[in-house]
């Protein structure tokens, strides 16, 4: 039992700088696919037929393309196309853009929530389709969709670990666990600790959903 | 812009055999996401039964084991069986593997990342059958008995039958998700269609004619696009049959409201 924490408290530096950094990346990345996901959602429910098909595409492609082939893309792609992309612009960018295709279809399902009859008398009280949405439209919906935005923030945070592994290597909670493996052999210890670190910042996320749901949900 | 659609950037793909190779690489991620999905569904339905047994411990160890398995980054499990499994599991599986399997899958490392995948994914779909199962009025559970079925009989021809087919969306899904993730193993060095890819973009490029990272990528990732996008309509039009069948409409199960689609607008 002794080595377990041993492990742990002679590689704290590792691991605590590999917990930082996905920090970091998931906050970022959580920041991009609300923005992103909420302008997506936005064209997905627009009046023109070609903005909602221009959200439609956006939704289609990033949801159904694997994360792996989008953060090579982002990274090792551009840089050999020459473009000086950065590991953590490629890294927030990729992960952030394809968890704004979830939120962008959570947002929307929130949208068709909010009655129709109410979109209809804020236009017919001369509110513009901007302000419509803008202050009767999302703020319902962003309420509706706090548990599901939940799950997709949990969903988000597991898969910054492939960041790490992939060609951006930053050095998260998953690379610094297999940089403490291969030089201690202690191969459970790693990974256990690696586990509890993804772990901490999932339930920390639960925690404050949970919090969110409890002060903001309408439920109808 | 003008360098993504230079049709020279293009040109390797309708060079040589590069074509064929992303081909033969992303069946096998489509054979590797077949093999885990059939795993996966048959003991995520286990998993469900024993979530629902009527037996107390039972139920909590069972929770537990889902728990855990869904909550790991499935990255994290790959990585660590590739690295963890000992020599003797890995020699069982190649002596194991059926022949019909093309030699990339009946690699030992191969069992590393099918023990990963099943492990996670019945571990979610574990769970997604278990929230149809129980979506069913108790009822329809209370009246099986009351007929004097036994819990198989109970099960196969009431609960079963109803349950998943509502669940149907949500597990396919779930089984886009697990398309997705086969490019996972690639980390662990299964030739897959990623390995492929970055292949041609080497410097012993077939046909002479020079294949971009990037270019490479998006063809890739249009593969996965197309199919996963075929897999979707399928469930669509499942959804529909079903709801014009049943006039039930889905609704959001905690925990899993990304992977069901809430109430449409009427």
């Amino acid at each position: 039992m002794s080595a377990l924490f041993d492990v742990l408290t002679e590689h704290l530096d590792e691991f605590g700088g590999g917990l930082w950094v996905t920090l970091r990346l998931v906050m970022g990345a959580f920041v991009i696919a609300i923005v992103v996901g909420t302008v997506v959602a936005a064209l997905r429910i627009a009046p023109s037929v070609w903005l909602r098909r221009l959200g439609g595409i956006y939704v289609e492609s990033f949801r159904n393309i694997p994360l792996l082939v989008l953060l090579t893309m982002a990274y090792a792609g551009l840089r050999r196309a020459g473009v000086p992309i950065g590991q953590w612009t490629a890294g927030i960018g990729a992960l952030g853009l394809y968890t704004a295709a979830y939120v962008a279809e959570v947002l929307r399902s929130g949208v068709f929530a909010v009655s129709k009859g109410q979109i209809e008398a804020s236009l017919s009280l001369g509110f513009s389709y901007a302000q419509t949405l803008r202050r009767i439209v999302l703020p319902q919906a962003f309420r509706t969709v706090i548990p599901p935005l939940g799950s997709i923030t949990i969903a988000m945070i597991k898969n910054s670990a492939i960041i790490g592994v992939s060609l951006i290597a930053l050095n998260d909670i998953l690379k610094s666990a297999r940089i403490v493996q291969a030089e201690t052999f202690k191969t459970e210890e790693a990974f256990l600790w690696a586990a509890v670190g993804y772990l901490l910042i999932t339930v920390t996320a639960t925690i404050a959903f949970r919090f969110l749901e409890r002060r903001y949900v309408i439920s109808r | 812009m003008t360098y993504l659609f230079r049709p020279d950037n293009w040109e390797w793909l309708i060079t040589g055999r590069n074509a064929r190779f992303i081909f033969e690489g992303f069946l096998v991620n489509l054979q590797l996401a077949l093999i885990a999905m059939v795993f996966s569904l048959i003991f995520g339905l286990g998993l469900a039964l024993l979530r629902i047994s009527p037996w107390g411990p039972v139920r909590f160890a069972t929770g537990l084991w889902i728990d855990l398995w869904r909550n790991l980054p499935l990255i994290l499990v790959i990585l660590y069986f590739a690295i963890a499994m000992p020599e003797s599991w890995r020699d069982a599986y190649q002596t194991a593997a059926p022949g019909f399997l093309p030699d990339v899958l009946q690699r030992g490392r191969v069992f590393a990342a099918l023990l990963a995948l099943v492990l996670y994914n019945s571990a979610v779909l574990a769970e997604i059958m278990r929230a149809g199962i129980q979506s069913l009025d108790r009822g329809q559970g209370e009246a099986a008995t009351a007929l004097g079925l036994t819990y198989v009989q109970r099960m196969r021809l009431v609960i079963l039958p109803q349950g998943l087919r509502r669940m149907v969306p949500a597990t396919i899904s779930q089984l886009i998700t697990l398309n997705k993730d086969t490019t996972l193993v690639s980390i662990i060095g299964i030739q897959e269609v990623m390995r492929q890819g970055r292949i041609l973009t080497g410097n012993n490029f077939f046909g002479g004619v020079q294949a971009p990272l990037l270019h490479v990528l998006l063809f890739i990732g249009a593969l996965f696009i197309v199919t996963n996008l075929l897999l979707s309509r399928l469930s669509r039009r499942l959804e529909i049959a079903e709801q014009l069948r049943t006039g039930t409409t889905l609704e959001p199960i905690s925990g899993l409201e990304d992977q069901v689609r809430p109430v449409q607008a009427r």
